[in-house]
């Protein structure tokens, strides 16, 4: 079996990193990037692109009424349904 | 999905179920809706609006199954539902021919090392990183949101949006591109590159 050149990896490193390849596919994307400097450091840039968003907008402050209106709705008598 | 006609957890044990397991999910809900509806004030309505819903439809929630994607598909919805009316946004999507390594060339075109280009995104602030997010196209952004931001699987977004998956990997593809073609704006308003 032919090893997979730059152009295939480069088309599969989204759902590389994603954990959506099939084990035998991650398990070459993987290899390859061991071993090619250039898909390594485009696989870690996406990488740390995916990593920095989840950073920045996944960590908002919950308001302290918020918190307070949910909790509230719980202590609530039974509620009528929709 | 539980049935919105459920009663309410009357049950103690539920009550208590709820409280260990849904809670804790609040501040991650808290910030996708803020990404949804683009504004505090929503954001808020929206949560407390998805708690009201899932604790009514708690006791039919399926024991093991996943509770995360319950909760989102219900923000979701509620989301489309009651808040996307209030917005005005084009629903279509101007088609963008846009290169698959769009944020890493212009970086590179411009002399950042490879090394260094990650440093770059990692030092615009995240306010700037928001509105981009925020300004994608529904579509697109909740794809991106549910992926990369609250790291659902392919197989769980199609679930929480009702799409196939192929659509999934479609929108969050383009959607991507779209992304960084707005943190390179960004990225050039900063001044965080020289031209």
């Amino acid at each position: 079996m032919c090893p997979i050149d730059c152009r295939q990896v480069l088309t599969q490193i989204e759902l590389y990193l994603d954990g959506e390849l099939d084990v035998s596919l991650h398990a070459e994307v993987h290899e390859h990037i061991g071993t090619c400097g250039n898909c390594a450091d485009r696989s870690e840039f996406q990488r740390r692109l995916k990593a920095m968003l989840r950073a920045k907008c996944g960590c908002d402050e919950v308001p302290a009424d918020l918190l307070q209106r949910v909790h509230a709705l719980l202590q609530e008598a039974p509620p009528t349904p929709l | 999905m539980a049935r919105s006609q459920a009663a309410p957890p009357d049950d103690p044990a539920l009550r208590e179920r709820f409280e260990r397991e849904v809670l804790p999910l609040l501040p991650n809900l808290y910030s996708a809706a803020l990404r949804m509806t683009r504004n505090p004030a929503d954001a808020e309505d929206l949560v407390q609006e998805t708690y009201l819903r899932a604790y009514r439809g708690f006791s039919g929630f399926e024991e093991g199954t996943n509770l995360r994607a319950w909760m989102y598909r219900i923000l979701t919805n509620t989301f489309i539902n009651s808040y996307r009316k209030k917005q005005r946004e084009p629903v279509t999507v101007q088609e963008d021919d846009l290169d698959e390594w769009y944020l890493y060339d212009k970086l590179g075109e411009s002399g950042v090392e490879p090394s260094a280009e990650a440093e770059v995104i990692r030092s615009m602030p995240d306010e700037d990183v928001q509105r981009a997010l925020e300004a994608l196209p529904e579509g697109f952004r909740l794809a991106v949101l549910l992926a990369d931001v609250e790291g659902f699987s392919y197989k769980e977004i199609a679930e929480i949006l009702g799409i196939p998956i192929g659509t999934v990997m479609s929108r969050l593809h383009r959607g991507r591109r779209a992304l960084e073609k707005a943190l390179w704006e960004r990225v050039r308003e900063r001044g965080l590159v020289s031209d």
